[in-house]
């Protein structure tokens, strides 16, 4: 008689079959997270994304992210709140929208990006570089400040920047987070 | 003549003064009239837009609002300041609830944000308002085909339903100069810059696949709009050839520069010396 040996049959089972990806615990999603974004500047077309990943083809860092564009987008579908808020990927999104600008769907995947940085900073989840640059513009109203007034003069230019008045900037951000997350890192 | 609200942010006065005064000398050659804006500073840059969205919306707000009061549109040298106030244009726009809360905050300043000014490149301006054929007429000194490679700069480029530029402009804008446009595989690609405050190594990766990207396909310059690019492309150099002995040689000229020695100024009116990878070989591609 012909016996057909399937691989099932070969090899007895010696435990539980392995798993390739660790399944997603639905008791921690925030099903909220998606709405919140939603709600947010640019996020409204986030629930058109159909996962094609054309945004991962076109980012020229996703093959050093561990989450890739796709993922962090359908992440934030899910509802993976903090997995996506304490995410090192949003901090090193190059802001190059060439993501955005591919996407099929409309999907506005770098701004996106920006939301969800906004919300990490909310909760303080800021590399302290960022912060410092938050501190540079808290207290001097400006990320670059004329030191070499002599090259401006070599120039032709005024030593001092004309027009400029750093006040209103400063009074501007001592009222939104940006003071917020300044003092919460001191 | 054009009037424009001339605003520099803050790393060209401070890092490139020769960006600046050749942006103006270029200018005053096409009856540009730039009349730097009172009452202002930085836009904050995308760093901001990421930690506060309602602080960058409102210094920029606030921006356009003074402009507003000027009547005429703004007009910036930076890839940064432009993506800042373009992008809050855009928005606010489009956006009655935060235009509402933002001018709440405004109101203190008798300000106010309507959106009947729009804020440019300069380089944009240029090219819409003064257009290539009245530039390509003043040109005394055109560069003899001489292989230029553009980096456009990512916030230029895009969203482009927010930034409405195309990489033509710039295209067109070189070649009025007599040089040659190089078309190189990465052009569309980002010079790094953004993301140097948070990952050195990937920024330097990041300038270097440009640079090589740019040499391999047969660039003998390299063209920006941008300070925060031009700085990362010119800087990195230096630094790759510190560490890893690679040598681009490639001179990063800021636009208005090029230009400015094609209609006959000289080399110290543009500021060639103040550019780290030495520019002045291209003194000798100027012909005429």
């Amino acid at each position: 008689m012909l016996v057909v040996h399937t691989m099932a049959d070969t090899d007895e089972p010696a435990g539980p079959p392995i798993t390739l990806i660790d399944p997603i615990d639905v008791s921690k999603l925030n099903k909220k997270f998606r709405e919140e974004i939603q709600s947010m500047p640019d996020g409204e077309e986030l629930s058109a994304c159909f996962a094609c990943s054309t945004c991962t083809a076109a980012c020229p860092i996703a093959n050093i992210w561990e989450y890739k564009p796709h993922q962090l987008i359908r992440m934030i579908i899910l509802g993976m709140r903090d997995e996506v808020l304490s995410s090192e990927e949003i901090w090193l999104c190059l802001t190059c929208f060439e993501c955005q600008e591919r996407c099929p769907q409309k999907v506005r995947v770098t701004d996106i990006f920006f939301d969800c940085k906004n919300l990490a900073a909310e909760e303080g989840k800021v590399p302290p570089n960022i912060v410092g640059l938050g501190k540079e513009l808290l207290e001097k109203g400006q990320l670059y400040t004329v030191t070499a007034d002599w090259e401006r003069e070599d120039m032709g230019l005024e030593p001092e920047v004309p027009g400029l008045s750093i006040d209103p900037v400063k009074e501007i951000l001592a009222e939104t987070r940006t003071k917020k997350l300044v003092e919460g890192g001191e | 003549m054009p009037v424009y609200n001339f605003y520099v942010g803050c790393s060209v006065p401070a890092n490139y003064p020769n960006y600046e005064a050749a942006t103006i000398k270029v200018a005053e050659a096409f009856d540009m009239q730039l009349e730097y804006m009172e009452g202002v500073a930085c836009c904050g840059s995308p760093n901001l837009r990421a930690i506060d969205y309602m602080g960058w919306l409102t210094v920029n707000a606030r921006t356009l609002a003074i402009a507003e009061k000027n009547g005429h549109d703004i007009v910036t040298p930076c890839n940064g300041c432009f993506a800042s106030l373009k992008d809050v244009y855009h928005f606010l726009k489009h956006d009655d609830e935060y235009r509402k809360k933002v001018n709440t905050v405004l109101k203190k300043e008798s300000l106010e944000f309507k959106g009947t000014i729009t804020p440019r490149h300069f380089v944009e301006a240029l090219y819409t308002d003064i257009g290539v054929e009245e530039i390509k007429k003043k040109i005394t000194k055109p560069l003899d085909g001489v292989g230029i490679a553009i980096h456009y700069g990512c916030h230029v480029l895009r969203p482009v339903d927010v930034t409405e530029f195309r990489p033509e402009f710039l295209n067109e804008l070189v070649e009025a100069t007599g040089a040659k446009v190089i078309e190189y595989p990465l052009w569309k690609q980002c010079c790094g810059a953004t993301v140097l405050p948070v990952n050195e190594a990937l920024a330097i990766r990041l300038a270097r696949d440009k640079l090589k990207s740019m040499k391999e396909f047969g660039a003998v310059f390299i063209t920006v709009v941008c300070p925060a690019c031009g700085n990362q492309l010119d800087l990195q150099q230096l630094g790759l050839k510190e560490s890893y002995g690679e040598e681009y040689g490639l001179p990063v000229i800021l636009y208005p520069q090029i230009l400015g020695l094609a209609l006959g100024f000289d080399e110290e009116a543009v500021g060639l010396s103040m550019n780290r990878v030495p520019a002045d070989p291209i003194i000798d591609h100027l012909t005429g």
